[in-house]
């Protein structure tokens, strides 16, 4: 008997070993933004089946575009990443990235999955990339600030006017509490929080297609003014004209502030670091009401070089399973599958549900150019928004000029 | 007839110099190769990617001298050129002034010296980065400790944002940097300072040199490579600044802090456009060439002349 068990084990044993020894490993890239999340969605999807290995590097997101171009020059990308969305266009651009259409369009929850996402991997009709991660900018206000100020602490405001009245209540508080923040110089922050004010009020900042800048509306106009008052107004502490993104969290997260805008991130963050603030989410309104977001995250791009296609596709299927949006959604990203949200962010704090549905229905700018045009910290974006806000009202006019042509120049001369 | 001109050459020395060249060649061999893979194998990279449209992520395509041809209409850089220039000038003669100050103060010894020139010298060994870092947020309007003490001192009203300004955000930077590194200018400007024999400075009292006079005939004359090696380094490394223009100040208010290599960078990874930047690195590699050699012959000593 025990003899028989000794052999029947061993046949087990030589089995498993054969199976790892065709087990595919698929290397893959994720940005250090994602260090909390992707880990665990690795960890689980290699215990769940024996198949695949993922092998997953965490890099620095300042340094991924870099070290992928790097790495894709000498032959050793990887053979996937989570690549920050609005990347995606440039990347298939040049030609870095495997078409996944088919695959993605066989999803039978193809439709369900973050629109914003897909639009910006979408490059000349073919999908480049699949939603993986997302957040999205919302409005968060401070409740005992408001309370304080007599203002009803459960009610965000839902137009700009309300908006500065809000603001204006706060700031009187004195004693140092100001009513609004925003991180002046930080042209990460402010396509994130600032360009949901133009979309929300019916303007746009490109052509669809990402060939046309279009800046120079009334809807940017009045966005800009609206920041304007209130930086005149004294609303706003002086330190957001040369924030750079170092208090862009932190600013509200010291409860001297009213409203900020933020991203789904900030629910986490906040519970867990300042535990006796209280604080509600809601969208950030348009100039007379409606409302936008910036649908940010990750999209999951296959390099162009992997051969490893199929194993690929399983770790991206395991990971839009309910296994896997639930440990998305409870390490602080939102689901990118419309269709599961709900189930996924069950038992978590229900400020969640207003981010999933500010990502599903926000937008996400589209450009080949983008870091050029927008991310760049000396880009006409930023150096527009900068000027405009700051200076005296003469100054807002030439500021959008200058960008919208800035930019104009660069997307016409994009390789 | 090879033996005999080899016996004609070795009476005049020419064989003996020959091997003996082939020798010191093997020996110097190393460091030949070292200076070969490391500097002279990416600078022909350099020179090979600005002849390119080289995308950061994408093929290269061979363009011959466009970038080039781009770099005489870039304002951008030559704005943050002429910045640049303007930087060294300002900076170099405050850590010159600092510098030899400092030197003369902690020269001689005294009892507690040692503290003095290590206090002097200790911010030199921060990083470059961390010390940008700290001073970003000394300089915080609203947390930070400057503002607040300009304040109490009654320099200012309010709460002064010195960051948001153009002047007061280049002054910042300026004393950051002589902050930073006035210390190191400090030891090689008395080291020149220490190697002055004291008999010199003895003759001049006997001959009733007083003490400007000392100064001036002695002294200056004497530090005069000491101040020269450190000029070279600080201008060359201030043309080269970086890391504090885009910590502190990210190229702000208004782009107005943008240095040299500063648009280098973003060029080659903010637009992702290398062969472009390549092309301007190699531009401003050659205008440093230019001053330092203007620099070197501006300060030769009479001995090398002769």
């Amino acid at each position: 008997m025990k003899k028989w068990s000794a052999i029947l084990g061993g046949m087990v044993l030589a089995a498993g070993m054969a199976a790892q020894a065709q087990a595919e490993t698929i290397h893959i890239w994720a940005r250090s933004d994602d260090a909390v999340f992707m880990p665990k969605i690795v960890d689980a999807f290699n215990a769940a089946q024996t198949k695949d290995h993922v092998d997953l590097q965490i890099i620095p997101t300042a340094q991924m575009v870099q070290k992928f171009a790097v790495a894709a020059a000498g032959g050793t990308a990887p053979d996937a990443l989570t690549l920050d969305l609005i990347y995606t266009p440039a990347f298939a651009a040049a030609g870095q990235l495997k078409d996944m259409t088919d695959f993605t369009k066989s999803l039978p929850y193809y439709k369900s999955l973050s629109p914003a996402h897909l639009s910006v991997a979408t490059y000349q009709g073919h999908i480049y990339g699949l939603p993986f991660s997302g957040d999205a900018s919302v409005l968060v206000w401070n409740k005992n600030l408001f309370q304080q100020a007599g203002l009803d602490p459960d009610k965000g405001p839902t137009n700009w006017a309300e908006f500065t009245a809000d603001a204006k209540k706060v700031a009187a508080l004195g004693n140092g509490i100001k009513g609004f923040y925003f991180s002046g110089s930080c042209a990460g922050c402010q396509i994130f929080t600032f360009a949901p004010l133009v979309w929300a009020s019916g303007g746009h900042l490109f052509s669809t297609d990402g060939k046309t800048a279009t800046l120079d509306t009334r809807q940017l106009h009045a966005a800009i003014d609206f920041y304007h008052g209130m930086v005149a107004d004294g609303l706003v502490p002086a330190g957001a004209q040369t924030d750079t993104g170092t208090s862009f969290f932190s600013a509200f997260a010291t409860g001297k502030v009213g409203l900020t805008s933020l991203g789904s991130f900030a629910i986490g963050a906040l519970n867990a670091q300042e535990p006796t603030l209280k604080f509600g989410v809601t969208f950030i309104p348009g100039e007379k009401g409606g409302w936008s977001s910036f649908a940010g995250g990750d999209n999951f791009v296959v390099s162009n070089a992997t051969k490893k296609v199929d194993a690929i596709e399983a770790f991206i299927t395991f990971a839009y399973s309910l296994q896997g949006q639930e440990i998305l959604a409870h390490n602080g990203s939102l689901p990118v599958r419309g269709d599961l949200a709900q189930d996924a962010l069950k038992g978590l704090d229900a400020r969640y549900l207003v981010t999933e549905t500010a990502m599903t229905h926000g937008q996400t700018p589209y450009s080949t150019v983008f870091n050029d045009i927008i991310n760049s910290a000396n880009g006409p974006w930023i150096t527009m928004l900068n000027k405009a806000i700051f200076s005296d009202p003469a100054a807002v006019e030439p500021a959008i000029k200058a960008a919208q042509s800035n930019m104009q120049s660069t997307i016409d001369t994009a390789p | 007839m090879n033996v005999l001109l080899n016996r004609r050459l070795s009476r005049i020395g020419l064989t003996h110099v020959r091997r003996r060249d082939w020798a010191s060649l093997l020996y110097v061999m190393p460091a030949l190769a070292l200076v070969g893979v490391f500097f002279l194998a990416p600078l022909g990279m350099m020179g090979w990617m600005s002849l390119h449209r080289w995308p950061l992520i994408g093929r290269p395509r061979w363009i011959g001298f466009a970038n080039y041809h781009a770099i005489w209409f870039d304002v951008g850089f030559w704005n943050a050129l002429s910045f640049t220039v303007l930087y060294t000038v300002a900076v170099t003669i405050g850590l010159m002034i600092a510098g030899f100050a400092l030197a003369l103060l902690v020269e001689k010894p005294r009892p507690g010296v040692g503290f003095y020139r290590m206090a002097y010298f200790l911010p030199v060994v921060i990083g470059f980065a961390s010390a940008s870092l700290l001073w970003s947020w000394l300089s915080n309007v609203d947390a930070g400790l400057f503002s607040r003490l300009a304040q109490l001192l009654g320099f200012t009203q309010g709460r002064v944002n010195f960051l948001a300004s153009y002047g007061t955000a280049f002054w910042s930077v300026i004393i950051m940097v002589i902050w930073k590194l006035a210390g190191f200018y400090m030891v090689i400007i008395m080291s020149g300072l220490q190697s002055i024999p004291a008999d010199y400075y003895e003759a001049a009292r006997i001959d009733r040199a007083n003490v400007l006079q000392r100064f001036r005939f002695i002294t200056m004359p004497l530090v005069r490579r000491p101040v020269a090696l450190a000029l070279i380094l600080c201008i060359s490394g201030s043309m080269l600044a970086f890391d504090q223009f885009y910590i502190i100040l990210a190229g702000g208010p208004q782009n107005q802090t943008m240095t040299a290599v500063y648009w280098i960078f973003n060029q080659s990874f903010v637009s992702f456009r290398l062969g472009y930047g390549a092309a301007l690195s190699v531009v401003l590699l050659a205008i440093l060439l230019v001053i330092s050699a203007a620099q070197l012959w501006l300060l030769r000593d009479r001995e090398d002349l002769r």
